[in-house]
């Protein structure tokens, strides 16, 4: 069972702001999505390692050498809002999720 | 400050229990996961690439020396190396957190169970490392007003994001403020004798958060703990402890219940403050990352590691004391200055004994060395090599010393061009010493009806008519016998 | 694209004449089919002029310098702007190329537009992508499959020769099968990821679709190799296009799930798959029916995984750095209002789902126990793949769907029913048009084979494709 406080939880973590009428709609998706997957639940996976990558690769690291980095100008020219070589944010305020 | 008496009354009736977690930039060139430079400095936002500014459609890569610092450091902590280690997403918003999700190691960290040794009130304490795991860094926020909180605005600056760090966490089993610091204290000098780190906890490079509770004396249930963060100074690490230990005590003396919290600390109102005020305890998410394979190292290559290591902190005091004979303190100084130490050893191949060498280092020696670098050793050895010797009395020994650091000529070239060679000649000195009596005959007369502390004087005279070269024993020798 | 490639080296036209050709075919069709986001008039025809100039000197680049191509528009192209389909990325022009987009411009490929997408790639129709609808070419009612809708249907369409899509669960294969086009899915790892704007990237893989399987193959030469900046990349060798022999079909081993054969497929295209493989039968492999139980569970798994996967990715777009940026008094409330107006429903949707499955109460149940269901799906599908050499069912249940018939997000999820189980296990999987139904729409065949199999993959749909009538190959265009 999922209610509209579950998925007003969800929005806050992914930082969604959603209307009355689309916390309705996702609280219901969200109802049958899981409906759906119940059959997963039922699946014997004792023992079962789960699986994180397709393929295994063996994990070849990168030698510590100092590379090409953008132009400041570069980087700056994709923010919305920049200000004397820094991204600019609106104020900060601890206490959320 | 009533408070903090009244915190000090409660404390009697608990214990501090004390878990800390640190935080250590790693000595790499290149960040943690591409390419771009660590330098600390560069104008804003220089330093960056798709990768650390968390692009669409970019990827991390594992930086080698990165795994091989934290590596070295688990093998220092005496850390049980993992052969397969993982990395994980830890997922949360914050406008410093490039790609919101911090590549780190949850459940599986390269390092884990391991101990570090070090001395509380000259007795040897253990602390365990439940883990360390390799995690990057976030960019930089730089604030519109004196405070996050009081600022409209904050400026981001993505150089440090993606520089390489390792999470160090500590066992709940540090007892008070004072042992929290020093265990600090002794785990940064291990990681700077192996250069895993640059350890500047002013630039950052060493962060630590704490977390802190009380429990009643004799009571095996834990308090509620609370999480100080960013604790960036040895001092600020104290301070925030022990307010939190009045804190707490306070509150439970009252009969309160603590809150699980994270907390800061404010510098300068002396006080933590919370940090969450709404909300529950956060959720991070944390799953596989999809885009790194897990990490396999091969033995032999943490073998290589391993012989890799040079000798630690507290080896290293067991050797000055235990082979050298050095008192604690004097250990302790060369352990925290391996510059000193360095030249210690250096010495010590020459036919000194310790104690001169020792003498020698922390006296006038570290100050001038402070302030215009080491002599070499050699040199050194030189102008001690002439004072055992009795060439030079220990009235010249400041001279020759002030000659070496400014000029490049040995000890014993100085002492013979200004002639500093001591007076030993009985003959030479007899004539200086009979001057000096024959001055003071009211003096004299006054010594010998009992006034044997005008010795001294006479000695003084004639040091002072040598310009200090006479050599005191013979004066005294020489005194002893006109006087009696 | 032979006689294409044939009349270039003898000069009988020029890189600028095909590229031209192509960019009138755009202005004609596209109109109709909407198969573009972006269409770079411009600076195709400069890249084309550079490869005649090399041309002219006898320094071309590979076979197909100067040959126009289109790519998904969840691929970084530099200095050309990258919308993943999504009001959030309207204006943002990648600082860098993906390593797939770098080989194609090692090789001169042309690079002529980007094309229209489901929203980062979520979806099976390219109906969720906020700069409009593509249209199928065979039916301009019908979606072209998705959710690299517009590189399908732009192929299908003759607008370009050939174009790459990006596979998660499908959206290569699907879209292939509803346009009447080739397109392979690879082994995960073969090519490299980096530059592609991720969905979930445990899964995702860009591949190439054409219209002929030489074709294919040949720009799968082109993208296929180890690439250091994506460390999931395989160290397998470059890709070689194999010789198209029949031999290649003596004995094969061919094994036919009956799950994929069972209610809910159309029964046309039941029909011309069988008749696929009875011809393979004729000309000398074995068929071999086999099961595939697990993949009851694929959907499942696949949805839990790439919506978690998916959740974690889109993070990024806080209106921070890039992107769309909706002003507010605090940072929170900025990156909220940012999301909101910069995501679509479907996007939304799924960011809701991921974020439900990987937290704190419920990543047991659902993420980790999806996780678990997928090492089962890929040891079935490895255990299946031991006893023969290739896999073959249908691509897609059905043909190609009316723009608007699946409103309900849940029955749109299975149109991945036949092909998410090739990324939930990593391995390659093919799909070659394999006739047209009574409607004249084109309905595939998918090929499945071991990891880096892709060789024999392209020789067994070869086969396929010289026996499929022209007319349906090709489509009634």
């Amino acid at each position: 069972m999922i209610d509209r406080h579950d998925v007003m939880r969800m929005a806050r973590l992914a930082r969604l702001e959603l209307s009355e009428e689309e916390i309705d709609q996702y609280q219901e998706d969200l109802m049958r999505f899981l409906r759906s997957g119940q059959k997963l639940q039922q699946v014997d996976v004792a023992e079962v390692e789960g699986t994180s990558h397709a393929v295994h690769v063996a994990h070849e690291l990168r030698p510590d050498q100092v590379g090409t980095s953008l132009r400041q100008e570069a980087v700056l020219s994709l923010g919305p809002r920049v200000e004397q070589g820094f991204f600019r944010v609106p104020r900060i305020v601890e206490g959320q999720e | 400050m009533s408070k903090v008496s009244k915190g000090v009354l409660g404390m009697a009736n608990y214990d501090t229990v004390i878990g800390l977690e640190i935080h250590v930039a790693l000595l790499t060139d290149s960040k943690f996961l591409c390419s771009c430079s660590t330098a600390f400095g560069a104008p804003p936002n220089s330093q960056c690439c798709p990768v650390c500014l968390g692009l669409p459609g970019s990827l991390p890569t594992i930086n080698e020396k990165a795994v091989e610092c934290a590596t070295k450091a688990g093998l220092a902590l005496n850390c049980q190396i993992n052969l397969f280690s993982k990395f994980d997403r830890k997922n949360y918003f914050y406008p410093d957190l490039p790609k919101a999700y911090q590549i780190t190691q949850d459940a599986y960290p390269l390092c884990s169970r391991g101990f570090l040794d070090y001395y509380v009130d000259d007795q040897l304490v253990r602390t365990e490392i439940t883990r360390i795991h390799m995690e990057e860094e976030a960019g930089k926020l730089i604030h519109s007003g004196s405070s996050i909180v009081s600022s409209d605005y904050s400026l981001v600056d993505y150089n440090r994001a993606g520089i390489a760090l390792i999470e160090i966490v500590t066992a709940p089993d540090i007892h008070h403020p004072g042992q929290a610091r020093l265990f600090v204290e002794q785990l940064r000098l291990l990681l700077s004798y192996i250069g895993v780190s640059d350890t500047k906890m002013e630039e950052g490079s060493l962060r630590v958060d704490a977390n802190i509770s009380l429990k009643p004396k004799d009571s095996d249930l834990l308090g509620t703990k609370v999480e100080i963060k960013n604790l960036n100074s040895f001092r600020a690490l104290e301070k925030a402890l022990e307010y939190e230990v009045s804190r707490q005590g306070e509150i439970l003396d009252q009969g309160g219940t603590i809150r699980q919290e994270s907390r800061t600390w404010d510098d300068r109102a002396g006080r933590t403050m919370s940090m969450r005020s709404k909300g529950d305890a956060p959720d991070y998410r944390l799953f596989p990352e999809p885009d790194l394979p897990p990490l396999c190292l091969e033995p032999a290559w943490v073998e290589s590691i391993r012989a890799s290591i040079p000798e630690l902190p507290l080896e290293r005091l067991g050797r000055l004391e235990e082979q050298f004979g050095l008192s604690r303190y004097e250990a302790t100084f060369f352990v925290h200055y391996p510059d000193f130490c360095q030249i210690f050893f250096d010495l010590a191949e020459y036919d000194l004994s310790p104690k001169a060498i020792v003498n020698f280092l922390m006296g006038d020696y570290a100050r001038l060395a402070r302030e215009r670098g080491h002599l070499d050793a050699r040199r050194i050895a030189g102008l001690l090599t002439i004072v055992k010797e009795g060439l030079i009395g220990a009235n010249q020994e400041g001279v020759v010393l002030d000659a070496l650091f400014s000029s490049e000529k040995s000890a014993r070239e100085i002492v013979k061009e200004q002639g500093l060679e001591a007076l030993r000649d009985s003959t030479e000195l007899q004539g200086v010493v009979d001057g000096v009596l024959t001055a003071n005959p009211d003096l004299v007369a006054r010594f010998r009806s009992g006034e044997s502390k005008l010795l001294g004087y006479f000695v003084g005279q004639v040091m002072r008519a040598t310009r200090g070269k006479a050599d005191p024993e013979v004066v005294n020798k020489l005194l002893e016998e006109a006087l009696s | 694209m032979k006689e294409l490639i044939q009349s270039l080296d003898v000069r009988e036209v020029s890189a600028q004449e095909i590229v031209q050709h192509h960019l009138e075919e755009i202005a004609q069709h596209d109109p109709g089919i909407h198969a573009f986001i972006t269409v770079d008039q411009e600076g195709a025809l400069r890249q084309a002029d550079d490869a005649d100039r090399r041309r002219a000197q006898g320094q071309a680049l590979s076979p197909f310098d100067g040959i126009p191509i289109a790519v998904k528009d969840n691929i970084s192209t530099k200095g050309l702007r990258t919308t993943c389909g999504s009001r959030m990325l309207e204006d943002y022009v990648p600082l860098f190329d993906a390593t797939v987009i770098s080989r194609l411009r090692r090789a001169g490929l042309v690079l002529v537009g980007k094309t229209n997408l489901d929203e980062f790639a979520m979806g099976s129709s390219t109906e969720y992508s906020a700069f409009g609808v593509t249209h199928n070419p065979h039916d301009h009612s019908r979606v072209p499959g998705g959710s690299s809708g517009g590189s399908a249907a732009a192929v299908a369409a003759g607008e370009v020769p050939w174009s790459l899509g990006t596979d998660t669960g499908g959206s290569i294969r699907q879209p292939a099968s509803f346009c009447g086009v080739v397109g392979l899915k690879p082994t995960y790892g073969w090519v490299s990821r980096y530059g592609v704007v991720a969905l979930a990237p445990s899964l995702d893989q860009v591949g190439p679709m054409a219209k002929r399987v030489e074709d294919a193959a040949a720009l799968f030469a082109l993208i296929a190799g180890n690439d250091p900046r994506d460390a999931t990349s395989a160290k397998a060798p470059s890709f070689q296009v194999p010789a198209w022999d029949p031999e290649v079909l003596r004995d094969l081993r061919v094994g036919v799930p009956e799950e994929f054969f069972s209610a809910g497929l159309d029964s046309q295209v039941e029909h011309a798959v069988r008749g696929c493989l009875r011809q393979l039968e004729d000309q000398g492999a074995v068929l071999q029916p086999l099961s595939l139980a697990t993949n009851a569970y694929a959907i499942d798994t696949y949805l839990t995984l790439v919506t978690a996967e998916a959740s974690s990715c889109l993070a990024r777009y806080d209106g921070v750095r890039y992107g769309k940026r909706v002003e507010a008094e605090d940072s929170n409330t900025m990156f909220a209002k940012s999301r909101s107006a910069g995501f679509g429903s479907e996007v939304k949707r799924r960011i809701m789902l991921g974020t439900y499955v990987l937290s704190a109460n419920h990543y047991e149940a659902y993420y980790e126990q999806a996780q678990k269901v997928r090492t089962l799906i890929k040891e079935d599908v490895l255990d299946a793949l031991s006893q023969v050499d290739v896999i073959i069912t249908p691509t897609t249940p059905t043909a190609a769907f009316q723009i608007g018939a699946k409103r309900d997000p849940l029955e749109m999820y299975l149109s991945d029913l036949f092909t998410a189980m090739a990324n939930l296990s990593g391995i390659p999987a093919l799909s070659v048009p394999c006739g047209l139904n009574s409607h004249g729409l084109p309905m595939g065949i998918q090929i499945m084979g071991g990891n880096f199999s892709e060789a024999l993959l392209f020789q067994v749909g070869y086969m396929i494709e010289q026996g499929v009538e022209g007319s349906a190959r090709h489509g009634q265009l």
